[in-house]
């Protein structure tokens, strides 16, 4: 084929991957009815916050960030961990890794995409967006932390989308993937991955007016729940897509991840204890916040039964996940998985962003709630996330096990289990 | 086939119900983008106007004032002066904690009516204790109290601001003479400066501020009191339309004991070097390495 | 307040300020918005005000503009044959009564001088004119004085940069009977989102 059938293929392409989109199960339809539904609640509310204000949010000049910032902020996690598929495949050459390191790379595009959508629900001034595009508007970098965020979450984005659309696109026309065309980018998407997180971190911690966040743990810790909520969503991803469609996939990459949960589980507990020690047992102004965090201060208490929750579930992930019962239980496992999950998302979010606002930089203590508003718009972009990655799996699985190719392949009956790998 | 032809119908049905849906739930953005106008989008940095753009967007802004609120006001764009260095001083063992400062910052800068806003809050402190966790910004009774003093905090005007430095669309800024400004104009309203500022200076406007005809102070700075739009961030400016011409700042004028002192930190005969090179002076969270340009000093 | 005497240096600050003032550098008035004139010492071209009860009391009646009307303290003074000085406000039981004395352990001879309704006597037995009350107040309140002098104390007004500037008498802002501010009630609450002062917030204001 000659480069200039790439222009009518390509298009040709997309129009399919389009088509493909509208087209499923009565299942498929009615889980995309349900995503849309409420992603249009979402929307609705993002526009009545936009007209009256951000009045409609619980959030204050004291507690300036809430639930939306918690969300981007461990989206960014998310992110981040879905690329642990990647470390083992290609970094320790484990091949059964292969065939679903792009399940990680389609969930680490759906949860960039809802870090984009949570930063602009959190802008006072959306329509100004184009102020932080370099070149166009006045881009302050190197100082401030949220261009270096702008960079490599965008970057990240565009990274995975080459990538997976990469092979995707080289698997639909039958052809057999140039390694130098995606092998160099899967080793950046690696170092990349910790980046966001990082630069993510130092977002906060880089605030030297907020103790509970000045410490250099935050961006280890930050990682470290990464590969906790990755790996435990991926697990449970694959399980689901095995049981829904026709793509086989082995043991060998749900053990790998349980291995590095049962890693990733335990380093964050201790971390989150290294944290707790020194601010708890120095005592003083400084550890006042994680003091309001953990036990309530002055007849306040918004946030204890969060933050038990989160440590609950941590625990009794690290606990499901080191049973030996659970070697053998893909119940037992599924449990640490959705502990783990929802544990990381309360320790990550609520429990990061708001204590670093409780007390304020003058030492008052006002509580932050979210507001009505504030969860249509964030489970509305939770739906978004969740339409971006079906679509993306349902497309990638459907080129991947051959269903959907340039020209149909009479007779080729291959499914995921015997269809070659889709990397090298 | 028609089958296929009832899905694809379906289908086409389905696109058309969401489109509409999508359509009815942006329906309030009508109302917005109606305020919204194109030179506003499209206005560029203060930095970046040259003086027949600022006029322009000065004399819109006036006519937005007239029409919105009903109030014919004047607003000018006042540069800082040369030799000129602002800085601040406060006695805390003058203050009574009457937040009369409070007050006439809440008039003079056009605050939001509804909130009290005001760009100085004042801590009612413990005596013999600088814990600012047992300070209280809310006391409600008669002041000074019996083993209190107090401590009002508004912007430091630091020379390291974390502000500045956080902001992603340099949208605020050390001027010359030590003040950090903001350009309503180009805030895109993300609050992480209100996150990095280790003194709660900073305020953000969670809806459009209301303040009635007859109240609005019509001398207005373009950097300063002008009223804000909603979704932006503000901040004490040490009254520069005021400071600028040589004025004190409104919440020194209402001080009624006389506890704060202002003037040009380059003038060794200014009172403000006198109170700085005699009196026993700290900043706030100094080991923070702001270094702000707000001195309080006590008298002995 | 300390009373700690620092006479001659006080006599000396206050004496360089007088004199400021009698040089009345009132060519100061440079229209504002200029750079300020660096050899301009703001306290030198001020004016200290003079308050109006140094020469008499206000009476509760009102002229026909509406206008307080104020007694100088020669109206009723110049009538009466005056009596020995109290010890105490609580003797005072035809004029002045019911006047409030808070000032330390003084008594009203420390400063008040009998017959002499316009003059002070200070410590050392000088007396001075009612208007130059500051003196009276400075023979104690040192460090004050000085601060006052530097403009640390005493509030300031006008132009930072060298204008022109009428400063406070003490009397202005202390009551020389009862010269501690009293307390009152403060004003705006504040009322910023969620801030806890009962039915106060925004959505009680609502």
């Amino acid at each position: 084929m000659g480069k200039d059938t790439h222009a009518i293929t390509y298009p040709r392409f997309l129009l399919r991957v389009i088509g493909q989109s509208f087209e499923g199960s009565w299942r498929f339809y009615l889980w995309m009815t349900v995503l849309t539904a409420i992603a249009l609640v979402g929307a609705n509310a993002w526009a009545h916050q936009l007209v009256e204000g951000m009045r409609v949010t619980g959030m204050s000049d004291h507690v300036s960030w809430g639930l939306y910032i918690a969300n981007f902020t461990f989206g960014v996690g998310l992110a981040a961990g879905a690329v642990m598929m990647v470390i083992p495949a290609y970094l320790y050459d484990d091949h059964e890794m292969h065939d679903v390191v792009i399940l990680g790379e389609l969930l680490a595009i759906a949860a960039i995409v809802m870090c984009l959508l949570f930063i602009v629900a959190d802008m006072g001034r959306p329509d100004r967006f184009w102020h932080i595009l370099p070149g166009l508007g006045r881009f302050n970098w190197p100082i401030s932390m949220l261009t270096w965020d702008v960079i490599v979450l965008n970057g990240y984005l565009f990274i995975n989308l080459h990538i997976s659309g990469y092979l995707i696109y080289t698997r639909y026309l039958g052809r057999k993937p140039d390694r130098k065309w995606y092998l160099p980018f899967v080793f950046l998407s690696i170092g990349w991955a910790v980046s966001i997180h990082t630069v993510t971190a130092f977002l906060y911690s880089g605030l030297g007016g907020r103790p509970f966040w000045n410490s250099a743990l935050l961006a280890p810790r930050f990682i470290a729940s990464a590969f906790i909520t990755g790996p435990a969503f991926v697990i449970l991803l694959l399980q689901l897509v095995a049981r829904l469609t026709r793509l086989r996939v082995g043991d060998g990459p749900i053990r790998t991840l349980t291995s590095v949960l049962r890693v990733t589980v335990l380093l964050n507990l201790f971390m989150l204890g290294s944290e707790l020690f020194t601010s708890l047992y120095t005592g003083g102004t400084h550890s006042t916040a994680v003091t309001y965090l953990f036990f309530g201060l002055h007849g306040k208490s918004a946030l204890v039964p969060w933050i038990w929750s989160a440590v609950a579930l941590n625990v009794a992930s690290a606990a499901l996940l080191h049973l030996p019962a659970s070697r053998g239980s893909r119940a037992f496992l599924n449990a640490a998985c959705v502990a783990a999950f929802a544990g990381v998302w309360i320790e990550k979010g609520m429990g990061l962003i708001i204590p670093g606002f409780v007390p304020s930089t003058l030492h008052e203590l006002v509580e932050y709630v979210p507001s009505m508003a504030e969860w249509k718009i964030t489970a509305g972009i939770w739906a978004v996330g969740f339409m971006v990655l079906t679509i993306a799996i349902k497309v990638a699985l459907t080129v991947l096990t051959g269903e959907m190719a340039v020209e149909p392949r009479s007779g080729d009956t291959r499914t995921g289990e015997h269809a070659p790998p889709l990397m090298h | 086939m028609t089958q296929t032809t009832r899905r694809v119908a379906l289908k086409v049905l389905g696109a058309t119900l969401g489109a509409s849906a999508f359509a009815h739930a942006m329906e309030p953005l009508r109302a917005w983008s109606k305020d919204l106008s194109l030179d506003q989008f499209l206005q560029r940095h203060y930095k970046e106007l040259t003086s027949e753009e600022l006029a322009e967007g000065i004399r819109r802004l006036e006519r937005e004032t007239r029409e919105e609120y009903g109030r014919e006001v004047t607003i000018r764009d006042i540069r800082p002066q040369e030799g000129v260095q602002f800085g601040y001083a406060l006695s805390l063992s003058v203050c009574i904690g009457c937040r009369k400062c409070a007050e006439a910052c809440h008039v003079e800068n056009n605050h939001d009516r509804r909130t009290n806003n005001s760009y100085i809050r004042v801590l009612e402190m413990d005596q013999g204790s600088f814990d600012m966790e047992k300070g209280d910004a809310t006391y409600e009774h008669a002041v000074p109290a019996k083993g209190k003093y107090y401590m009002p905090v508004q912007c430091q005007q630091c020379d390291n601001a974390p502000c500045v430095k956080v902001c992603p669309v340099q949208a605020t800024w050390k001027e010359p003479d030590g003040i950090v400004a903001v350009d309503y104009n180009w805030c895109i309203g993300c609050r992480y400066c209100e996150a990095a500022c280790p003194y709660h200076a900073r305020r953000f406007n969670w809806t459009k501020p209301e303040v009635p005809a007859g109240e609005i102070n019509p001398d207005q700075g373009y950097l300063s009191n002008r009223i804000r739009p909603q979704g932006v961030v503000e901040k004490c400016t040490f009254c520069l339309h005021r400071t600028r011409e040589g004025r004190m700042p409104a919440c020194l004028e209402a001080c009624p004991t006389g506890a704060r002192v202002f003037g040009n930190l380059l003038d060794p005969k200014s009172e403000i070097r006198w109170v700085l090179e005699n009196k026993r002076i700290f900043v706030l969270k100094e080991e923070l390495g702001t270094r702000p340009r707000f001195f309080y000093f006590f008298d002995v | 307040m300390h009373a700690s005497l620092h006479l001659p240096g006080a006599a000396v600050i206050l004496g360089l300020l007088c004199v400021a003032h009698a040089a009345g550098c009132q060519d100061r008035d440079q229209p504002p918005g200029l750079r300020p004139a660096l050899d301009a010492t703001p306290i030198a071209s001020a004016s200290v005000h003079r308050p109006d009860k140094l020469s008499g009391v206000s009476t509760d009646r009102r002229d026909s503009l509406g206008r307080p009307i104020r007694a100088a303290c020669v109206t009723c003074h110049s009538l009466r044959r005056p009596d020995a000085l109290p010890t105490s406000t609580a003797e005072l039981d035809e004029f002045h009564v019911g006047l409030r004395f808070e000032h330390g352990g003084l008594s009203c001879a420390s400063c008040h001088v009998i017959g002499e309704q316009d003059t002070l006597r200070k410590a050392d037995g000088t007396l001075v004119p009612m208007r130059d009350a500051m003196q009276l107040c400075a023979q104690c309140h040192g460090p004050q004085l000085r601060d006052y002098a530097n403009g640390a104390h005493g509030g300031m007004n006008g132009s930072y940069a060298g204008g022109a500037r009428v400063r406070n008498h003490c009397v202005d802002c202390h009551d020389p009977h009862v010269p501690a501010f009293q307390p009152s009630m403060p004003v705006l609450p504040p009322r910023d989102r969620f801030v806890a002062a009962p039915g106060t917030g925004e959505g009680a204001h609502r």
